[in-house]
Order: structure tokens, then sequence, then C-alpha cells
């Protein structure tokens, strides 16, 4: 206890340390005080466009006078809203759609598309609490720690402190303990600020704390073992610029060539293509080419079958879904694609602290790849039961009733 | 009596060079014993060896009359070491660097007993309070004897002692290190002063080369004459 | 003059004799090297396949059976963003927007499928490219070689002996400077072997001599910086630590903070908010599938009189084709509004996250170098404007068809009639109006003008930084 008051009177006393840990905490307040405002703006967007999409699906609906015409017409809101811990992580949601409005016509043509922000965000990213918790926090550790041994060296003082404390770690941590302890604090500080104002759950929290300070202290330890060796400290803070930069740069872009490279994934654009000229191409066929598959995958509707007139409603969304159907081999190749992608990648990164950190707050966030995955799989089961709810209409055929139309399926995220 | 300090047939090699080669003499409480030597003869060394931050490839190093690889923190626990030009915290006024330092000793010392040391070293009151970036050479030996004096302990470890200070300072401080063995602490001391060994040492040993080429003893109630080893110390040199 | 040269020969003597600095400058050479080829190759592959894509899609469309015209703009086109030469040195957004575009009637699409959708995700800077490497590695490379420069000798004591000597201090800068940048003009050899790479494959000179110069410029700022440090600062691993520290705010933190400050300053929204706006304003227009719509009596009035009909029936053209063709003029007009506005926005966010380059020169970099390589924002826009008019084009040109090939009456009867239905099939010969489509950047000149902002900005942080170096050298004691 004492030599922690010591060490503790002594880091009140040291500028440079006391700067380093400032600064951590002013980058914290940065990055969770953005974080929060994103998220509240995300929020935000979609409880408008929930408000602007109910307005413009009865705007639309009010026109119609069949039930074919108000599938056609009606457009859904589908999004996957921030979690309370997002704030921490954006992570996917910069890059990956996190809101779709789709309609009864094949889903294909519409769950691909991107709703675009600057491209600028996606290519430099943001800074969020991840990044500077995986990113900078160790390079802050770093320069905090680097030369601990080395500055009593080359002062001469070192040995002189060691034999009067008679026991190295006596005097090393204390002194590397606390400062670790500064910087970690300055860091979370603000961030559990953030996670009590947006109430993130406990469990989460303390899970993401213990990230952070499990990296950190394998930051400290490879610090603690290259200071070990009698060399300068400009050497050795060159040594350790050099292994952050390869486990924080090189080796996740190394392994993520790696895994691109040996995980291929099927061009995004064949699964359009091949939708494209099954719907298209449909015009032209006889209408028994589409019902044929269509009513295999759905015998319900078999008695009520038969297309007769040139156009029929129930014919056109038939074949909107055999067009789905056409590229579904790809569409589930593309998915499978993604989430080996992402498999390999969760597996990889433990290879480098950084990426471990990145991908755990994103996990925790549930702004990863599987949570925006498991999104599109949401939006899918939407979309069916959008149909489950049209078909008998459409095969039926009952009187137009726009009444009915209230008891449309709404879309609800999952929590 | 047992030696406090006894190295027997201690040889030393690092990076394949002979650094200490067969050196053994003791030191007994109340005795100051003073390496002489050149540059790279292997003084600071031998303190080193001492302190355990070094281990003895032949022979070995007895603090107490045990070996020093059995137990380094006892035998530092023994010795209060002076480094040469030590510096202390620049950015710590000298009684918050001695605090700290005796605080990291696990020795609770009160102000008071600070300031009967720094009286025993002479800093001027005045300086006590300022941060010791500002201080001279030879104030901040001063700081870093009374640390050693403030140790309290049975051996004192000094390396060069009094280079950094002035003619005046320096007779005093023979007087204290006298006065210290007369209190029954051994000390011993490397040095490349011929003169102050000769001063203020009971026994003077030679160091050349990593080797104890001559050892000097005082008769009963005098100095070691001066002359004879200032002799001897040029001789070798020239050799 | 001489004694610049000699001081800084002594600087280079002492590097090659240096384990650390050769180690250094060997792993930032052979990265380099071995980023340079994979991302080129990479990137030419893409080019090619993207081009091919392109010429694919064409005779797809091409070759499309006879049919009435209005399928055909559901049946739609591609647009591919080939990417241009220097992408091979700065992919730039590639990665991060979609490649390609589907092009139909009635709806503007987003870029789909873009590479970080299906990426593996290991966090924040996971992408190698040589643009990447120049903007981060290089500035740590120049700060572990040269942040002891005058320190060291001031720490050996030997500063004191040259100015003793009658040295200036402003001439030891001046060799310091010298030796540095000497190691920085060695490393822009790949880039300018990338560059030269590109005018052969089609770049202009001028822009890949510009890019060239912003990362000349670049280096220069940050062997100033490192100079100016170790000028001022009196101890070499503070001097380090401060060096290290600056690269941390410049090359990592400040340009994300620029983004999220960009984000925060202006909100554009995003396409599916501002579509929803526009499809309220959208069914004002009426549904050009239906050219019964009350939205479009003032346009049949006009069009009787012009042709002086008295009923739709009687004219020589197809209402039903002058409606579409109509109804796609309005909409696109509207859509061309709203996605204007939302690039404009765009740009406003990428100008204040440009502007941010005052306070961090890899920043200002990575603008011109983007904006040079003709991988960047301005070019994506340029690309989705392009390939808007691609779309507008055939669509009316379908739509032109639609209303003078075809007869009213044949057009109103198809659902119902088969023969008629068969009269109203287009012959495919017509399907040639598609214009063919090679996405290109801007113009050299263009981009050059463009990337104007983001070299003063670099120039006036080498002015500064000059500035103090001066004053620091002239002041220069041992």
């Amino acid at each position: 206890m004492s030599a922690v008051l010591r060490e503790a009177r002594f880091l009140l006393r040291d500028r440079g340390a006391l700067l380093w840990i400032m600064l951590a905490l002013l980058l914290s307040v940065a990055a969770t005080g953005f974080g929060i405002a994103e998220v509240r703006d995300q929020r935000a967007t979609i409880a408008e466009l929930l408000v602007e999409d109910a307005r413009d699906r009865a705007n639309a609906l009010a026109g119609q006078s069949d039930w074919g015409g108000a599938a056609y017409a009606a457009f859904h809101l589908t999004y996957a809203p921030p979690s309370e811990f997002s704030f921490a992580a954006l992570g996917q949601r910069d890059t990956a759609p996190w809101l779709h409005r789709v309609r009864m016509l094949a889903l294909e043509g519409q769950i691909h598309e991107a709703d675009t922000k600057n491209a600028d965000f996606g290519l430099i990213g943001r800074f969020d609490f991840a990044f500077l918790a995986a990113a900078v926090a160790p390079l802050l550790l770093i320069l905090l720690l680097h030369d601990l041994r080395g500055q009593e060296r080359v002062a001469g003082r070192h040995d002189l402190l060691v034999a009067t404390a008679g026991k190295p770690s006596r005097l090393w941590l204390p002194r590397a303990g606390l400062r670790f302890a500064g910087l970690a604090t300055a860091l979370l500080l603000p961030f559990w600020a953030g996670a009590a104002i947006e109430g993130a759950g406990m469990a989460k929290v303390l899970a993401a704390s213990a990230l952070v300070l499990g990296a950190l202290a394998l930051w400290w330890l490879i610090i603690e073992l290259v200071g070990r060796a009698q060399a300068s400290p400009p050497v050795l803070l060159t040594a350790l610029v050099g292994i952050w930069l390869a486990l924080a740069l090189l080796v996740p872009a190394v392994a993520r060539a790696a895994i691109e490279a040996s995980t291929p994934v099927p061009d995004g654009a064949e699964i359009l293509m091949l939708q494209r000229e099954a719907v298209n191409g449909a015009w032209d066929l006889p209408k028994e080419a589409t019902m044929r598959p269509f009513l295999a995958a759905h015998p319900e509707w078999e008695p009520l079958g038969e297309v007769t007139r040139p156009f029929e409603w129930k014919w056109y969304f038939a074949f909107q879904q055999v067009g789905d159907g056409q590229a579904a081999p790809v569409a589930k190749a593309y998915r499978e694609g993604r989430i080996a992608r992402d498999r390999a990648a969760g597996i990889a990164a433990f290879l480098s602290p950084t990426a471990l950190v990145e991908r755990g707050f994103e996990r925790l966030a549930a702004t990863d790849t599987a949570a925006m995955i498991a999104y599109e799989d949401a939006v899918r089961a939407y979309h069916g039961e959008l149909r489950a709810f049209y078909y008998p209409m459409l095969f039926r055929d009952p009187p137009y009733d726009p009444a009915v139309l209230s008891q449309l399926p709404g879309y609800t995220p999952a929590q | 009596m047992t030696p406090s300090l006894e190295a027997r047939s201690l040889s030393l090699v690092r990076d394949g060079n002979v650094v200490l080669n067969q050196v053994s003499f003791t030191a007994a409480p109340g005795e100051v014993y003073a390496l002489l030597g050149g540059n790279g003869a292997g003084k600071s060394t031998t303190l080193l060896t001492f302190l355990g931050f070094l281990q003895p490839s032949g022979g070995k190093v007895l603090v107490g009359g045990r070996e020093v690889a059995a137990d380094i923190e006892a035998a530092r626990a023994q010795i209060a070491y002076l480094p040469e030009a030590a510096s202390l915290y620049g950015h710590l006024d000298a009684y918050e660097n001695l605090s700290y330092f005796l605080d990291l000793a696990g020795r609770k010392v009160t102000r008071a007993a600070i300031d009967a040391a720094l009286d025993q070293v002479a800093l001027p009151h005045a300086a006590r309070t300022r941060r010791m970036q500002a201080f001279s050479k030879g104030m901040r030996q001063k700081t870093a004897i009374a640390l050693a004096l403030l140790r309290d302990t049975p051996i004192l470890l000094l390396d060069e002692p009094t280079s950094g200070l002035d003619p005046v300072a320096i007779d005093e401080f023979h007087d204290m290190v006298k006065a210290l063995a007369a209190a029954g602490r051994t000390v011993l001391m490397v040095t490349h002063d011929v003169y102050g060994a000769c001063q203020v040492a009971d026994r003077v040993g030679l160091l050349r080369g990593g080797r104890l080429v001559g050892s000097f003893e005082a008769a009963e109630g005098q100095r070691i004459d001066t002359e004879t080893v200032h002799a001897a110390f040029a001789e070798r040199e020239a050799a | 003059m001489n004694t610049v040269l000699l001081i800084a020969r002594e600087e280079w003597r002492l590097w090659a004799r240096s384990r650390v600095v050769l180690v250094a400058a060997l792993i930032v050479a052979v990265l380099l090297a071995v980023t340079s080829a994979i991302t080129a190759a990479r990137v030419g592959d893409e080019a090619a396949k993207r081009t091919a894509r392109q010429a694919s899609a064409e005779a797809t469309f091409f070759a499309q059976p006879d049919r009435h015209p209005h399928r055909m703009v559901h049946y739609g086109h591609y647009a591919f963003r080939s990417p241009p030469p220097l992408a091979a040195f700065d992919p730039g957004v590639d990665a991060v927007t979609g490649q390609s575009i589907f092009l139909e009637g009635h709806r503007q699409n987003t870029a789909m499928f873009a590479d970080t959708r299906s990426g593996a995700d290991l966090g924040g800077f996971a992408a190698l490219n040589p643009a990447n490497l120049y903007q981060l590695l290089l500035p740590l490379l120049l700060i572990i070689i040269g942040h002891g420069m005058v320190l060291r000798e001031r720490e050996s004591g030997t500063l004191a002996v040259m100015l003793a000597q009658g040295q200036s201090g402003l001439a030891i800068a001046g060799g310091k400077a010298l030796a540095l940048a000497g190691v920085a003009a060695l490393f822009l050899l790949p880039v300018a072997g990338l560059a030269g790479f590109s005018v052969a494959a089609g770049e202009a000179p001028l822009a890949a001599a510009i890019l060239v110069a912003g990362y000349a410029l670049y280096l220069g700022v940050w062997v100033a910086l490192v100079l100016a440090v170790s000028l001022l600062v009196r101890q070499r691993s503070v001097a380090l630590g401060l060096l290290v520290f600056a690269w941390l705010l410049i090359a990592l933190i400040v340009p994300r903070l620029a983004i999220n400050a960009g984000s925060a300053a202006v909100d554009a929204p995003g396409k599916i908010e501002s579509d929803l706006v526009m499809l309220a304003q959208q069914r004002a227009l009426g549904d050009g599938h239906n050219a019964a719509d009350p939205a479009f009596d003032a346009l049949q009035k006009q069009v009787l009189e012009q042709y002086e009909a008295a009923s739709i029936e009687e004219l020589p053209i197809n209402w039903r084709g002058v409606v579409a063709g109509y109804s796609e003029a309005k909409l696109t007009d509207l859509m061309n509004g709203y996605a204007e506005a939302r690039m404009q926005k765009e740009a406003q966010q990428s100008r204040i996250v440009t502007l941010f380059g005052l306070v961090s020169p890899t920043l200002a970099v990575g603008a011109s170098s983007r904006t040079l390589a003709g991988t960047d924002l301005a070019t994506h826009h340029r690309f989705l404007r392009e390939s808007e008019a691609l779309r507008f084009d055939f669509v009316q040109g379908l739509n032109d068809l639609h209303a003078k090939a075809l007869t009213y009456a044949d057009d109103a009867a198809r659902s119902a009639d088969p023969e008629a239905e068969a009269r109203t099939r287009v012959n495919a010969d017509a399907w040639r109006l598609l214009e063919t489509f090679r996405f290109v950047p801007d113009p050299a000149t263009q981009r050059v003008a463009r990337a104007g902002l983001p070299l003063a900005l670099m120039l006036i942080w080498l002015a500064a930084l000059g500035g103090v170096i001066a004053v620091g050298a002239r002041r220069l004691r041992p």
C-alpha cells in the first residue's frame, strides 16, 4: 500500500506521464461523445422515417383498387436500430446498410440496396471508443511505459533505485502499475459515463472493460519484456512501435488479404443479374413456366394456380418469387461466404490484440458482420411474412377491402 | 570477526572480456577499504557484484558472511550505495527525493532526521526545497550522500564519492567517512584519487586490468603513505 | 553549400552503419514493394474484369429479343465503375462504394456490393495499399531515422565542436534537412514507378506527376517536422516520444475526428430517407404506367392541341409512350434534384474533412492523392451522374420508341389481345440505341485543380515548419 502511495505521489509530479493520461481522457471523452451523438442521430432518423413511412404507405394505398396494386405500391420500412452499446463501436454500420424499404417485388433486387453514406466515412473510419481502446491506447501505453527503466539508466539512477529497493519488482511493478491504472481509468471513465447515459447493460460494460484491460495488460507484458533489454529508450521505443505496427496494422491486413483470397465470395452483381434475367424473362415465357416452380414451392395454391389472362397479379408476384428462387443459390453462397470469412477473421483476430478488441466491441454492440447478416435475415423473414399475407388475397381474390390492409404485418426489429 | 564484505577469488567475464580476475579482499566493520585504479580497472564492476547486479563467473562475493547470489535482497538491505555522479530526480526537491528513496528502501524517516542528515553534509537550508535540477553537481552529490547516511546500513559502497565536490567539501566528506567507520560501519569506496584514498582508507587495494596488483595497509595510528601508493599506481599504469 | 553537403554525407554514412535504421528501412522498402506489386496486380485484374462486365452487359442488352420497348425499360442495364490506372497506387473509395449500378426506368438505384460488405472484418485499418503505407508508415520511418539528427550531435558534444569551428546553425540544419530529404526522395521511387506505370496504362502524365509531387510535399512536411523537433528539444527520448505522439495525432486521430466532425456538422440524409421525402412529391407527378392518371390532364390538352387531334385515339403517336417519356423526364428531374442535394451535402462533409488538413497533413495528402488518382468521392459522384445520364438516355430512347413505333390501339389492347401484343413488339435492332459506356474520371486538369486546396494546405505546413527551423537553427547553441 505504501508503495502505491509513494508511486502515486511520484506520478503526480511526473508531467510527461500526466500529459499522456490527460490526453487519453480527452480522447475517450471525444470518442464517447461523438459515438453517443451519432447513435442518437441514427435513432432520430429511424423514428422520423417510421412516421414518414406510415404516411407514405397510407398515401400509396389510398389510390389502389385491387390487392395486386396494393402489394405493388406499398413499401415497408425495415431497420436495425443501434443497440445501447453501439455508441462505443459503430462498426459495420458505417458501411453496411441498416435501413431498407421493401415491397412485394423480388427481394434480391431490393435487399442489396446500400443506403449510401459518405464514402470517405467508410474509408477513413470513425474515431469511436473501440478504435481508441484497440489501436490508440496501446500506443499511449507504450509511450507511457517504454522508457521507465531506460530513462533511469540514462540518468544514472537505475542501479541506485534497484539497490535501494532491494528487489526490482518492488519498484517497477507499482510504478508501471500506477501508470497502467491511470491510463485505463482515463480511458474507461468516460466510457462508463457514456454507457450509463445510454443505458447499456452492466454485463456488456463489464465484458468490454475486461476486454480493454486484458488487451492493455498484454501490451504491458510486451513492453515489460522488451523494456528489459539493455537498449537506449529510443531503440526500445522504435522496437515497440514496430511491434505495434505489426500487430495492429500488418497482421490484420495480411490476415484479411489471406482470408479473402482463400474464402471466395461470389460476385454480388451476379445475384442481381440472375434475378433480373429470371424476372424479365418470365414475361416472354409461357405462364406455365413460372407457375410450375412456384406451385411446387407453394402446393397450397395449386387449386387456384391457373393463369388465364395475359396479365394477372398472382402470376406477376409468382415470377418475382421464382426470380428470387433462381438467384437463391448465389445469394446463399454470398451470405455463407461472408459468414465463413467472418468466422475466419474471428480466428485470425487472435493474432492481433487490436483486431480482437475491435471485433469484441463490435460483437457486444451488435455492429459486427454477424449482426448485419442477422438484420438481412430478419428482412428476408419479414418479406416472407408479406408474401404470406398477400398470397391468399392474390390467389383467392376476395373483393378488395382496404380495411384488411390495416392488418399488414409490421416489421419489428430484433432486440 | 566476520568481515562484512569479502571477495574470494572473484572473477568476472563479460562479453568474452575478463573484467575481474581472481580478486580477493575483505573489509571488516569499522574499516574503510579503498579500491584504487584507473579507468576500466574493474572498480565499479566490483561494487556492482556486491550489489548482485552482476554475477561472478568464478569465485564468490559475500556480504555479512553470506554469499550475495544466495539472497540478493538481503545483501542489498545491508548496503547503502552511492553511485558515481549520483543524480536524484530533477523534478523533485531534496526532501521529496530523500523521502521517495527512503520509502523505496522501506524506511520511515522523520523530516527532522532528514534535516539532520542534510546538516551533516552541509546542504544549505534554502536549497532543500528547490527542485534538484537547479542543483550544482556538488549539491547533488551531497544530497546523495545524505541519502546513504539516512539509509543507516552497516555497509556503505561509495563509487567515486568525491567527484564534483570542492576541496573543502572533500575534506569534510573524508572526516564523515572516518566517523562512520569509527561508529562500526564498513565502508568500501572505489576511486582513482590516490590522495583521497590514502587520506581516508585503512587499507588500499590497487586494481589494474581486473587484477588486484597491490595492497597497502596503514601502520598503527598512521595514514598510508601517499608517495608509495602513487609510485606503485604510476608504475602499474605505465606498464 | 559545401558544408551542407558534407554534413549530409556524414549523416548518410552514420545511417548506413546503424542497424536500427537499416532494418527499419529494409522492412518498409519490402512492404512497399510487395504491396505495390499486389495492389497493381489486383487493381489491374479488377479493371479488366469490370470492363469486360460492362461490355458483356451491353452485349446482353443488344441480344434481347423483339419485345415491347417498356419491357426493356424495366429490363435495364448495368454501369460499372472501372478503376483508373492510378488506383493501382491509391484505390481510394473503391472498396467502400459499390462498383456497379443497375440502371432501370423510374428509379435511381445505389451502387451495390461494395468490397467492404463481404470483407473479413479485422478492425480499423485492415486494408494495405501503397497509398496507406506512404501516408502512415513512411512518416514513422522518417521519425525513427531522423529524430536524433541534431540531438545526437548535442548529446555527444560534437555540436559544440561544429559550432566552434564556425559552421552556422543554418548550415547544420540545412545539411541535416538534406540528409533526411535524401532518404525521403529514395522512398519516393516506388510511387514514381507506379506513376510511370500508370502513365503507360493511359493515365495523364500531369495527374501522375502532381500525385508524386503531393507525396514529395507530404514527406517534406515530415522531414521538416522531425528536424524541427530534433532542433528544439533537448533530450533524445523526449524528441522521439513527441514525434511518435505527433504521428499518432496527425496520422490516426485527427483524420477520424475530422470524420466525426464532418458527420456531426453536416447532416447528409441517407438515400432511403431522402427517397421517402421524394416519394410523396413523386406521387403528385402521377404514375407513368397509367396514362389515365389525372396528373396528365394538362399534358394531354397540350399534346392534343399540338397535333390538332380531338382525342388521344386520333393522335398520330402513341399517347402511352408520350406519357411514359413525359413522366420519366419529370421524375428524373425530381430524383436528380434530391441526388444532387445529397451529393452536395456529402461533398460539404468531405470539404470539412479536407480542411482538417490544416491540422493533419495526412488528411491533406490523402485528399490530394485520391483526387489525382481519380478514386475520390467526387469521382464516385461523377460516376453516379454519368451513369444516371446513361440511364436517362436509354430510357428516354425507349420511351420515344414507345411513342412512335407503336399504335395507341395496339398498346391499349395488348393485355387482352395476343395479336395486338405481337404488334407491340419492336424489332431487337432498336436496342442499339443504348450507348456504350466506359467510365473514366475527370480530365487531369480538373483533378489537379481540385487537388489544389489540399496541396496548398501542405505547402502551408512546410512553410510554417521551415520558418520554425530557420529560427531554431539561427539560435542553435550547444
